[in-house]
């Protein structure tokens, strides 16, 4: 059986037409090829396609990126354990124990909005990296694998745009749970507890401090993370490289810091340069003998050197099914 | 012919040998072929580069001698430090009052219940009285925290110029005046006025204390000066100190090494600097009626907890101690979190998921299974050649990283052969944990090839959470829940063994300060089955670790030979 | 003699079902094979893999039973020491050298290095890779690829081999000399099963056939045996002459033949109910109409036409 299809000018003359009896004879069909007239959209609208398809991936799979269900899945829990502190306020704020214990372990301070971006345990041990590597391990390695990349780099989309909007993308669904989080927690505090504007006007430098260290998370976590997902074949090898780097580095380095009571190494561990910078956003005294910058400087480079291997795997990608 | 004869000859072993050989060998190629493998072992060996420049840089500059006690400082600024000054009984929060100064010398006194209330001299005087005035020094001073009485004595006239108080009742005056005096007039008109005084102060005359009060006199001694000595006297002045004779009849004959390999209970230390003795009749806060000793206890020969007076042995010589400290919580520390931990839990998730379910995606299962082999033979076999691989290497690597820092660690000799059966535990441990991981990993992979990835995954964040958390508390039991628990006792187990006073060094850590961290890193196997024998926990948490491997082998093996490949 | 009898039959196959769910792979399947070369004809999903999966122990029927040589493939992998099976699959080792990687599937069969070593450069030659089995198989061609698979389910000289569409995108001359290597091993007297989809392939190779579809045996023997079953139903035959015509004045007047048609420009199609009968005829009225033929064409002897038929006969 053979079918063919005509090429017209869009999808809405498409017909296929079968062959009938006579066909296995030999027929030939013929093939009439006219340019596309059409009016092809703006960059940014091409763009925004791209992001829409990853981002609503997250909330239906019909017709946008297929996410597993247990990274949907997780990305649920992760989110709700994120805003644990909510109820905790509320209950707060229900049995009225003002400066109590609940309202000095959940209540707006500089520790605890810290704690809610920053905290080692359990935030960036087990949900944030966590998170990151589910989400971000077959970014580019799937396309990859399933050859749709090809289905990209044949549309008049350019690689660094891609690329771009992948970053976007990943970054926007960390950001929705990491910083909507926190934002959630902020604003459910104020509101539980009936504040004014004085508490406003008191604790909005360091609510947007907070914004700024998470944004600064969100960023290098991102831009980490799609790195090995462009080097690597499998979705697994980014996920689990992405972990032992965070993992490794803060481990190796507080092994460093308890045995030889030195503090710089940690400027090889993302996690620790994050929390530094954000004690420093949110007025802490910092838990590091090292200078900021030191921190702020390995961050940076970090990040160059990430988004370098991932924009120069992407642009040198080569589109055949791996 | 020639062929029956050959199968007849070949047993059934000689051929599951030849099959065990291809697959292992197989295995090992294709995971070589793999650069994350290299990427992951390079990594690995960057990690412990890193650690031995840091201790290479540890022991290169000698340890500092840290003045535990504090008593190389001069907190009052008299020139004098802390030690001294504890010497001379002189305080340190005062810096009028130093070795050498001048002292108030004690003579007599009127006590409350004395039935003589009244005495004549020129002397200084403490206390309450009324004091019929000959004379009065009125720049009087001592130590500065005391009621010096202030006299405001006129300059022209040379009479004080005080409130007069003649009409207040006793209770009036001792209430309001400490610290100063008032003008009671001369009550028996000799020309010589009577003031109401409370404090300290010096002059000539007659006082008269009033009942229920009290008064002592004295002098004070001229100065003298006496050299400060350099501060460096009081580092490392009080060693730890441990004699073959634990009654108080201590000499340097008796002395013996602490650490050595005898064993100690009983009193010990030896109060170096006399600080302690300061105390009257010595301090006795440990309880064993010994005074300013240090009690050592001992279980089976072992020395589990030292428990010191105060400033008993409290300044020991860091250069004798921290190194060799310092050398066991690097070794430990190196083991459990670099080797257990890092390596024991991430090669496993590079190497070890797909050594089945990878054949099963590529799709060359069916040239392996097409073969005489059985799928159960098929899985061992696998995860044989990925320990071939992955234990080799942390075994090389243990006993790499344990030959340097044996060559560098403290110690006379050129090696510490001592340290290479922990190097070796650590290696041994880390490959059990491979294989423990290697397992589940694998068995996880065949149980759910759409969801294991990601359980996995989330075992590994688990596995890396309790064990952060076992390393800081052991006795946790929910940690046991997990392969990184165990293998963590078991590396508590092997130092024990092989160094059996480390127990001894903890609590010399503990009880004399040096915060070298091994309480932190290392305490002792908590499953030992109530025995607090290390084998039975060595035996027990190695039992743990091969029988969870075998359990996931046999889990992944009933789940694969009922798996239908399509 | 008598022991050979006394062994069981390579294949037995006793009423095997298979469901994949809903689906069904295989209906009630029965079967025997023992020697010689048989070709396993059907369409894509007829239930050819299934069979063969079966066979390898790989599933497990859901019904009746499978045994070769008399043992369970599921249950037991001793069958396997007798079995090679060349699956459809094209994934191979594609780091290790053509010599490398039959050597260490051969030692899977329990032999020493050197054994392996020999017998795997033995086979490599049989299928004609001699030259190139020190090379790379990831830069192997898809005809050396199958020859590859080949010579790997040969290597342990077994009793009975399986190939699942050894063919199957393969270029022609990668094709002859599969056919060839194939026909080769059933002149040794060994039992082997080929599949396909097409049937002109496995005509050249075999003329003993099992045809599947749908999950169903549709027939089993010689395939000309089995045409001819077919004798009442209308064959066609497609003649590409100078003058068609002419041709079919001389035709209508024959027995065997009812009708003729002229499909387009320069050729006759003869319609007739009994083709070997038309084909002994046709030859000679060739001769007579002295004519040049250029083809001679039997459109319905492809697997669908014969498919067709048997499933109107088989309802």
């Amino acid at each position: 059986m053979e079918a063919a299809f005509g090429a017209g000018d869009g999808d809405d003359e498409a017909t296929a037409v079968v062959s009938k009896g006579q066909a296995s004879l030999g027929q030939i069909f013929e093939q009439k090829y006219r340019p596309w007239e059409g009016k092809l959209g703006p960059r940014w609208m091409r763009n925004y396609a791209i992001y829409r398809h990853h981002v609503y991936g997250i909330f239906t799979s019909k017709g946008h990126r297929q996410y597993h269900p247990m990274v949907r899945l997780m990305i649920l829990v992760i989110f709700l354990a994120s805003l644990t502190p909510i109820p905790m306020l509320f209950l707060s704020s229900l049995t009225g124990d003002g400066g109590g214990f609940l309202e000095k372990m959940w209540g707006i301070n500089r520790y605890n909005l810290w704690g809610q971006i920053l905290g080692y345990f359990p935030r960036n041990l087990c949900m944030w990296p966590l998170l990151t590597a589910i989400v971000v391990g077959g970014m580019i390695s799937d396309d990859r694998q399933n050859g749709t990349s090809a289905i990209y780099f044949s549309r008049p989309i350019s690689r660094i745009d891609y690329t771009a909007m992948k970053f976007l993308s990943v970054a926007v669904i960390l950001a929705f749970v990491i910083i909507f989080s926190y934002f959630a927690y902020y604003t459910s505090a104020i509101v539980f507890r009936a504040e004014g504007w004085a508490f406003l006007a008191d604790t909005l430098p360091m609510f947007l401090g907070g914004i700024l260290a998470g944004l600064a998370l969100v960023f290098t976590y991102t831009s980490i993370g799609l790195a090995l997902s462009s080097i690597s074949q499998s979705r697994f090898f980014a996920a689990i490289g992405f972990l032992s780097i965070i993992y490794g580095t803060k481990l190796v380095s507080l092994l460093v810091e308890l045995q030889f009571e030195t503090t710089f190494l940690y400027a090889i561990s993302p996690y620790d340069c994050l929390a530094h910078l954000g004690q420093f956003a949110l007025g802490l005294p910092p838990n590091y003998d090292h200078p900021l910058s030191f921190s702020v400087v390995s961050l940076i480079s970090m990040n160059v050197v990430s988004i370098w291997i991932l924009v120069n795997r992407v642009t040198s990608l080569e589109v055949t099914r791996e | 012919m020639e062929k029956k004869g050959r199968e007849l000859s070949d047993t059934v072993w000689t051929r599951l040998d030849r099959k065990a050989g291809a697959i292992v060998e197989l295995t090992i190629r294709q995971l070589s072929h793999r650069i994350s493998t290299w990427v992951v072992l390079g990594v690995g060996v960057l990690l412990m580069a890193l650690l031995m420049t840091f201790y290479i840089d540890g022991v290169r500059e000698s340890f500092e001698p840290i003045d535990n006690d504090g008593d190389s400082e001069d907190y009052d600024g008299d020139g004098y430090p802390l030690g001294q000054e504890r010497k001379y009984g002189t305080p340190d929060w005062d810096p009028q009052v130093y070795p050498g100064s001048s002292q108030f010398v004690y003579e007599n006194e009127i006590d409350w219940n004395d039935r003589e209330r009244s005495h004549y001299d020129n002397k200084s005087w403490d206390g309450f009285a009324f004091f019929e005035m000959v004379w009065v020094d009125s720049n009087y001073s001592g130590e500065w925290w005391d009621w010096h009485v202030t006299w405001n004595i006129d300059d022209d006239t040379g009479v004080p110029q005080l409130e007069d108080c003649s009409d207040w009742d006793l209770e009036q005056l001792t209430d309001r005046i400490w610290g100063e005096a008032c003008d009671f007039g001369d009550l028996d008109g000799n020309g010589l006025t009577t003031y109401f005084v409370g404090g300290k102060w010096r002059g000539e005359g007659l006082a008269v204390v009033p009942e229920n009060y009290y008064l002592q006199w004295g002098y004070w001694t001229e100065e003298v000066y006496i050299e400060p000595e350099p501060r460096e006297m009081y580092v490392d002045e009080d060693g730890i100190d441990c004699f073959t004779d634990s009654s108080q009849n201590r000499s340097e004959l008796t002395r013996v090494d602490c650490p050595a390999e005898t064993r100690l209970s009983g009193s010990h230390g030896f109060d170096d600097d006399g600080d302690c003795m300061m105390f009257l009749n010595g301090d006795d806060s440990n309880n064993n009626n010994v005074p300013c000793d240090a009690a050592w206890y001992s279980v089976n020969g072992v020395v589990t907890d030292i428990d010191a007076d105060d400033l008993v042995d409290e300044d020991p010589d860091e250069q004798e101690y921290i190194g060799e400290l310092g050398h066991r919580t690097f070794v430990i520390a190196v083991g459990k979190m670099a080797f257990v931990i890092l390596l024991g839990l991430f090669i496993p998730l590079f190497l070890a998921l797909g050594l089945v379910r990878d054949e099963t995606e590529n799709g060359t299962l069916h040239l392996l299974l097409s073969k005489p082999i059985h799928r159960a033979e098929f899985i061992v076999y696998r995860l044989m050649g990925y320990l071939a691989i992955s234990a080799t290497y942390v075994l090389a690597l243990s006993l790499l990283v344990g030959t340097v820092a044996s060559i560098l660690g403290p110690g006379d000799g050129i090696i510490r052969l001592t340290d290479l059966p922990v190097w070796l535990g650590i290696g041994i441990t880390t490959a059990l944990v491979l294989a423990a991981y290697g397992s589940i990993f694998n068995a996880m992979g065949l149980i759910s090839p759409k969801y294991g990835v990601y359980i996995c995954i989330i075992f590994g964040v688990w596995e890396f959470m309790m064990g952060s958390l076992s390393i800081v508390n052991p006795n946790w039991t929910v940690a046991s829940v997990s392969i990184s628990h165990w293998a963590l006792q078991m590396i508590d187990a092997i130092v024990l063994l092989a160094w059996p006073d480390t127990i001894q060094w903890a609590a010399m850590d503990q009880a004399f300060g040096f915060d070298s961290g091994l309480s932190s890193f290392w305490q002792p196997p908590v499953h030992t089955l109530g025995t607090q024998s290390a084998s039975i926990a060595l035996i027990s948490s190695s039992f743990v670790l091969v029988s969870v491997t075998l359990a996931w082998i046999f889990i992944g093996k009933s789940v694969f030979s009922r798996r239908e490949i399509m | 003699m008598t022991l050979e009898s006394e062994e069981p039959p390579a294949v037995v196959i006793e009423g095997v079902s298979k469901w994949y769910g809903q689906v069904i792979g295989l209906n009630d399947l029965s079967l025997a094979i023992d020697g010689g070369v048989t070709g396993v004809l059907g369409p894509n999903g007829a239930g050819k893999s299934t069979l063969f999966k079966l066979m390898m122990g790989r599933i497990r029927p859901s019904q009746g039973s499978v045994r070769l040589f008399g043992i369970d493939p599921w249950s037991s992998t001793a069958p396997y020491r007798r079995v090679g099976y060349v699956s459809e699959s094209e994934k191979l080792y594609e780091w290790m050298t053509a010599l490398d990687f039959i050597t260490t599937l051969a030692r899977l069969h329990g032999m020493t290095r050197e054994e392996a070593t020999e017998r795997s450069s033995h086979v490599l030659d049989f299928v004609g890779l001699s030259d190139v089995m020190h090379k790379e198989l990831g830069k192997f061609s898809k005809g050396m690829r199958q020859r590859v698979k080949i010579a790997h389910a040969l290597v342990h000289d077994p009793d009975l081999i399986i190939l699942d569409e050894p063919l199957h995108g393969c270029d022609p001359l990668a094709r002859t000399s599969i056919m060839s290597v194939i026909r080769e091993l059933g002149k040794q007297g060994k039992t082997i099963l080929v599949s396909s989809h097409i049937l002109e392939e496995i005509e050249r190779i075999t003329e003993q056939i099992v045809i599947l579809h749908n999950g169903r045996l549709l027939a089993i023997g010689n395939l000309h045996a089995i045409r001819g079953l077919l004798d009442k139903h209308p064959h066609r035959i497609l003649i590409n002459c100078e003058n068609p015509r002419a041709l079919a004045e001389l035709f209508v007047s024959r027995q065997p033949v009812f009708g003729v048609r002229f499909p387009s420009e320069g050729q006759l199609e003869i319609q007739t109910n009994n083709l070997s009968e038309a084909h002994s005829i046709l030859p000679s009225l060739v001769v007579e109409s002295k004519q040049r033929i250029s083809s001679i064409e039997n459109p319905d002897d492809n697997l669908d036409s014969l498919l067709n038929y048997l499933v109107k006969e088989a309802s």
